[in-house]
């Protein structure tokens, strides 16, 4: 998953990047309004983390600006400003969440999972298709009720898999949204990882979870509810 | 309570209008009384003319013989009357009317003397003229003489009692279109300052914003010097508000930095009393400087808000951020409810309690607002309900205050309650826990209207 920081508080946006990579998302980096609106529009982020008092242009007219182009971009704002009067008009501008600071990280990473969550169409925390389970608030994920043990890449694999189900996902935009630009984006590492899923998903070959489709990509082929 | 200046002013006006009628009514009563007198006193001179130019001398007794013009002279109890005593005393002469009637004269007069009055017989009042003369006639002697001419007051009296009828009711009827002319006038010239009143009515309903009505040159210097002392408070409670913003912002990002920091690095046993005190100075923050802002309030002179818009607002947004997805809504609120300060105010108590039952409840939160009581004590009453698990009554006083957390195990800081409380108590108005019709809590808040 890809996440837009938009913080002028360098040392904030720093720990905020720390701390997201280490729950190993990608992270973008904006320090002043225009630029966080640039990222937003051209990168292929999936959730972006706003600060209202930003410098060039403020939050609020980023998010303003960003729904007015049809943006369905999920965003947290994330501010100072903690009146219900500021809350309101943050939310009424179209962001989908706000977390006042000062905040917990645990807290901000639940909301934000929440959020990513929605946008998939799950209701649940639990992310559930045919015999996979991933819990989004514990960050396990259960095979036939049995733990699994994923590394946090193939945790993010499957979890951005799992937000699409049925659709074909190609190997660009698994990179894209899975590792950052400075990072060595060789398409195999995505084959290596989808491989390791795979058999992790599936050790007897019988569930056969992420089919392949040739020069396309890949689709998640497990039965989800209700969908 | 200090009587109005209508009233003042009508009461001193009455007041004037009866002393200056009264005395002008008396002394007109005094002259026309005056002047019947005098005519009277003409007209019994008269009668002494006519009886001195018929008089007669004789044996020494002066006497008026034959027919006199006036046949009350010769008619018994016909209320004119006239003797002729002389010097002895002795009646000389007497006119036929005085037949058996009581008549008291004992009085002599020089000659050339002459006394008027009024004489009260017993039977009836007179005027009596009475005149001292000396007579001679060449043949038959001469000698002194007292004449005594009456006529009774009563058709004076009648007169005068006529008079008076017209005159007091005539002043009466001045009085009263006076006092009805004096009370338009003042109605008409405290017009400005009624509608002073009104408009600061209209200010403190916030329909208006300022005094802005034309009002005459003598007030001007008022209205004027309020609606600069309205604006100078505005002024001052938005910097103080500012500033409180400011300062929270201020403190909060180097708290946010802070917190991350020491959460940062997990690796790193990080002494849970640093935690706490980042904790302490979050809560001291959040809590201290809404306080502050909520004691800076209190509604603002002539500030008010919709309730129904904002609460639609209120509603829209908050619930959305529910992690286990929007419950029910329902809301019941009148389209004319006023909340009587900013809309900051409101959003911030609507806000918390909303949030608060979303977080608590199962699938319904309703909110409801109307006006309570009677006309002179009116209230906003604000209800907020939810199907959650409810307040146990044990902890109904204690969620209300700062910090005061009925279960740990859900996200907050235990402070937006504890807001709502001083929001609520700044407007002096109150806030109570209860349970809802449908089991869970409900939070009741009253406030006062102006």
């Amino acid at each position: 998953m890809r996440i837009l920081v938009i913080e002028d508080e360098a040392a904030l946006a720093r720990q905020l990047e720390h701390r997201l990579k280490s729950e190993s998302f990608v992270v973008d980096l904006a320090e002043d309004g225009p630029t966080g609106l640039h990222l937003a529009r051209d990168y292929p982020v999936d959730l972006a983390i706003v600060d209202l008092g930003l410098p060039g242009l403020s939050g609020l007219e980023l998010i303003q600006q960003l729904r007015a182009e049809g943006s369905r971009l999920p965003i947290l704002i994330l501010t100072a400003r903690g009146s219900w009067q500021d809350r309101v008009a943050g939310l009424e501008a179209g962001a989908d969440d706000y977390l006042p600071k000062p905040f917990r990280m645990e807290e901000l990473l639940a909301r934000m999972n929440a959020l990513l969550r929605r946008m998939g169409g799950w209701a649940h925390p639990v992310l559930q298709a045919g015999p996979v389970a991933l819990d989004t608030r514990t960050r396990s994920v259960t095979l036939h009720d049995r733990p699994l043990e994923l590394t946090a890449y193939e945790y993010r694999l499957l979890e951005y898999l799992l937000h699409r189900p049925g659709t074909v996902v190609s190997k660009t935009e698994l990179s894209e949204h899975l590792y950052p630009d400075d990072a060595d984006r060789d398409s195999n590492v995505i084959e290596v990882f989808i491989r390791r899923l795979r058999q992790k998903l599936d050790p007897d070959g019988t569930l056969n979870p992420i089919e392949t489709l040739r020069g396309r990509g890949y689709c998640l082929r497990l039965e989800v509810p209700g969908s | 309570m200090m009587p109005s200046l209508q009233r003042r002013l009508l009461v001193v006006a009455t007041l004037v209008v009866a002393g200056f009628l009264g005395i002008t009514g008396l002394i007109l009563d005094q002259a026309f009384r005056g002047s019947l007198e005098r005519a009277q006193e003409d007209r019994l001179q008269g009668y002494l003319y006519t009886l001195l130019t018929a008089a007669d001398l004789r044996d020494d007794r002066l006497a008026v013989p034959g027919e006199l013009p006036e046949a009350g002279f010769h008619t018994v109890g016909s209320g004119l009357y006239a003797r002729i005593l002389d010097r002895r005393g002795s009646v000389s002469w007497q006119s036929d009317s005085l037949t058996g009637v009581r008549f008291d004269t004992g009085e002599h007069l020089e000659p050339g003397e002459r006394r008027f009055r009024t004489v009260d017989t017993g039977e009836e009042e007179l005027y009596l003229l009475t005149y001292g003369l000396f007579w001679e006639e060449p043949d038959a002697g001469s000698g002194e003489f007292t004449l005594y001419v009456a006529e009774t007051t009563e058709p004076r009296m009648h007169q005068l009692a006529a008079y008076r009828t017209s005159l007091w009711g005539w002043l009466a009827a001045a009085a009263v279109a006076l006092l009805v002319t004096q009370a338009l006038v003042l109605r008409w010239g405290l017009k400005p300052l009624r509608r002073v009143a009104t408009d600061l009515g209209a200010m403190e309903n916030g329909q208006k914003s300022a005094l802005d009505g034309h009002y005459p040159r003598e007030i001007r210097g008022l209205t004027e010097s309020l609606n600069q002392l309205i604006r100078s408070e505005r002024e001052r409670t938005t910097r103080y508000r500012n500033s409180l913003a400011d300062l929270a912002h201020s403190l909060k990002t180097p708290l946010a930095v802070l917190r991350s920091t020491l959460e940062a690095d997990s690796g790193r046993r990080i002494p849970p009393e640093a935690m706490e005190q980042i904790e302490r100075i979050h809560a001291t923050v959040n809590y201290q400087l809404g306080r502050a802002a909520a004691a800076g309030g209190g509604g603002r002179f002539g500030e008010s808000i919709s309730v129904r818009p904002v609460a639609e607002r209120i509603l829209n947004s908050v619930p959305r951020t529910r992690h286990a997805g929007p419950p029910e809504i329902r809301l019941d609120c009148g389209s004319d409810l006023r909340f009587p300060g900013p809309e900051g105010d409101l959003m911030e108590i609507l806000g918390n309690l909303v949030d608060n039952a979303c977080k608590w409840c199962d699938t319904r939160v309703e909110l409801a607002a109307r006006v309570i009581g009677k006309e002179s004590h009116r209230l906003l009453e604000l209800t907020v309900d939810d199907d959650g698990p409810g307040v146990p009554e044990t902890q109904r006083e204690r969620i209300l205050k700062r910090g005061g957390r009925a279960d740990e195990s859900r996200p907050g800081h235990g402070i937006g309650l504890a807001i709502v409380r001083e929001l609520v108590e700044s407007y002096h108005g109150e806030v109570h826990v209860e349970t809802s019709a449908f089991g869970g809590a409900r939070f009741r808040i009253r406030l006062p209207l102006r």
